[in-house]
């Protein structure tokens, strides 16, 4: 799914800082080196506003990783406390189950440059 | 403070809702420190004016809830029209609005269950200002509308309704022409639960599909009344008072530790964990526990080590006293900006469940508590409305403001995609019986994930260790988050992380 625009200025997303051919040359190459791992881009929600930025968005997983090994280390890396909500959303819009492995999910929402694109969010709050 | 004109009121809320949202933000931004994005430049500013006298503070504290009190003191009455031909869901219960005995079971259905709303002129919250919860508490209203719920299935009689139920006001009943012929003729949905009224003392198992038959008038009526004590003594415990174990002043004590203060803006799941330490913490529900979900996920194991009073002894009767009774709140994120359409199906079978005791969303930044729904609307009890505190310390208080009487409706496209549904089981053969039916609810869906999941296991026990020494590949480690300075992000970003 296309990222939307408003992100804007110095946020730009990761398809929005390389052509498509760039990212799909980058796959291929990772790909023939490791061809027993997924290539992941984690991105925050645009409008994430209490969970941190990730130092990373370019992962290498292993085909059998559950989204929950999965989430887990991610959380581990942000350092959340178990209560603190916090969701994996593929292809901007669904919320990844947790029993899958990132190779089920690889195979059903894989972008046509070859990454598998994820976005992390909160909750909103509510208060009006 | 309270006695301020409409039109003064009015005439400071062009300014004062500019900065209510202004200055309640930034704090929130300001605890959260270093990944606070947007936060730098916002709170810098608001700190400035901040370091003014308190005094400022108070007073425009005073002026907000003011301005507050008279916003939300009073409602547009607008009617809400209900489809006579197409069956509309409260929690479990279908009811088709095309004959006075099904409008009037639905009045009781829905009349009896528990509105809470903002309230004014409370005692002040504990280090703050605040004598109101009007223009922020909203979702503590919704999530304490769910716990009432909870309460209401835990302790009152199987489909109790209230006996004083008012009439209903401001609804009409009409025939909309259906939109799909999926729909038309208002075929009955098929109930995953139990039907209200069932003469049946048994309960329906959960995710048999009952038949709708004919129901007659209520003959449990007397036995209704004789739960007014209850019904009463419930309410008492969402008293806007310090002690009050689900008033406000406790949620809000209890939210500290989540970083939330009064006056600030909540999320349905630290709600969720609100609404767990609170029951945790009262002596006045020692029957009942509360499980949050987490990352989606229902460990059964872990609502088993919290229900299983006697794991020891692996009690054979499944009604046996040392089973507590649960509450299972699952926080999501049914999409990103607008919730995902593929899941609206799922959202309708999880409220046709007689286990659901509802959801605490609401349209964007609007907390709502979703007790069911008709067609593509979903139905509502709304907290915006600000009534004066009733103090529930009096003999006969009086149950009237904590009934609504006029249900109301918005669109399924609405709904914000941040939600916590909750569910109920009194003993461990209902909790069975709700994995059950929820599991199948759930597969329901269109989209080809559930929005949720049961896992037979603990949660707890994890361990990263134990994941990369399975995975074959070169370089399985993971880097601890602060070896990498922040400043040269973009570079290091590039590269991949290998798990």
């Amino acid at each position: 799914m296309p990222p939307l625009d408003r992100t804007a200025q110095q946020n730009k997303t990761f398809k929005q800082r390389k052509s498509f051919a760039t990212r799909k040359m980058e796959v291929e190459g990772i790909r023939s080196k490791f061809p027993n791992k997924i290539p992941v881009i984690i991105e925050r929600y645009e409008k994430e506003k209490n969970l941190p930025p990730l130092d990373k968005t370019k992962f290498l997983v292993p085909h059998e990783l559950t989204m929950t090994q999965f989430i887990t280390i991610i959380r581990n890396r942000m350092a959340l406390l178990p209560s603190q909500a916090f969701y994996l959303l593929v292809s901007s819009s669904s919320l990844a189950s947790m029993s899958l492995t990132m190779a089920q999910l690889y195979q059903d929402h894989q972008d046509d440059d070859g990454f598998l694109y994820m976005t992390y969010a909160s909750q909103e709050m509510f208060g009006l | 403070m309270n006695s301020v004109s409409p039109s003064a009121a009015q005439y400071m809320g062009v300014v004062m809702q500019d900065e209510q949202v202004e200055s309640r933000r930034p704090p929130s931004l300001e605890r959260q420190g270093s990944f606070g994005f947007r936060g730098p430049q916002a709170s810098d500013a608001s700190r400035d004016t901040a370091r003014e006298p308190d005094e400022m503070d108070k007073v425009k504290a005073k002026l907000m809830s003011a301005w507050n009190n008279v916003k939300y003191g009073w409602t547009i009455k607008t009617k809400t029209s209900f489809n006579k031909i197409s069956p509309v869901t409260i929690l479990g219960h279908s009811y088709l609005l095309n004959n006075e005995d099904e409008v009037e079971r639905f009045r009781r259905d829905f009349v009896s269950r528990i509105w809470l709303t903002y309230r004014r002129e409370f005692p002040l919250l504990e280090g703050s200002t605040w004598t109101t919860d009007c223009g922020w508490g909203c979702m503590l209203r919704s999530g304490q509308m769910l716990l009432a719920q909870g309460l209401v299935v835990h302790l009152m009689p199987r489909d109790w309704t209230w006996p004083d139920a008012l009439q209903l006001t401001d609804v009409d009943f009409e025939v909309f022409r259906p939109r799909s012929p999926v729909r038309a003729g208002g075929v009955p949905i098929p109930s995953f639960g139990s039907l209200r009224g069932s003469s049946s003392p048994e309960k329906t198992p959960a995710g048999s599909q009952a038949p709708r038959c004919c129901q007659r008038k209520r003959p449990e009526s007397a036995r209704d009344r004789q739960a007014e004590p209850i019904h009463s003594k419930l309410i008492t415990w969402f008293g806007d008072q310090p002690p009050a174990p689900f008033g406000v002043h406790q949620l809000v004590e209890i939210g500290k530790s989540s970083g939330k203060k009064a006056g600030d803006w909540y999320g349905p799941s630290i709600v969720a964990h609100i609404l767990r330490k609170a029951v945790a913490k009262t002596p006045v529900a020692q029957s009942l526990a509360v499980y949050v979900a987490q990352d989606c996920t229902i460990y059964k194991e872990d609502v088993v080590h919290l229900c299983d009073l006697s794991l020891s002894q692996s009690p054979a009767d499944p009604s046996d006293q040392a089973w507590k009774s649960v509450i299972i709140l699952v926080p999501v994120r049914l999409g990103g900006e607008a919730l995902n359409p593929s899941y609206i199906e799922c959202v309708k079978n999880i409220l046709k469940l007689d286990c659901c005791i509802g959801i605490i969303g609401g349209k964007p930044k609007h907390s709502l508590y979703f007790i069911g729904f008709q067609d593509e609307q979903l139905l509502y009890l709304d907290p915006h409305f600000c009534q004066p505190v009733v103090d529930v310390a009096q003999a006969d208080f009086s149950l009237e403001s904590f009934h609504c009487s006029s249900p109301k409706k918005m669109p399924f496209s609405r709904m914000d995609p941040s939600c916590t549904i909750g569910f109920y089981a009194k003993n461990k053969k209902d909790f069975e019986s709700l994995c059950a039916a929820v599991g199948m609810a759930l597969s329901s869906s269109k989209e080809k994930y559930p929005i949720f999941t049961f896992v037979e296991g603990p949660g707890q026990d994890y361990g990263l260790e134990g994941d990369s020494s399975n995975h074959s590949g070169p370089s399985a480690h993971i880097l601890p988050p602060d070896t990498l300075s922040r400043s040269n992000n973009r570079r290091s970003s590039e590269e991949f992380v290998f798990l």
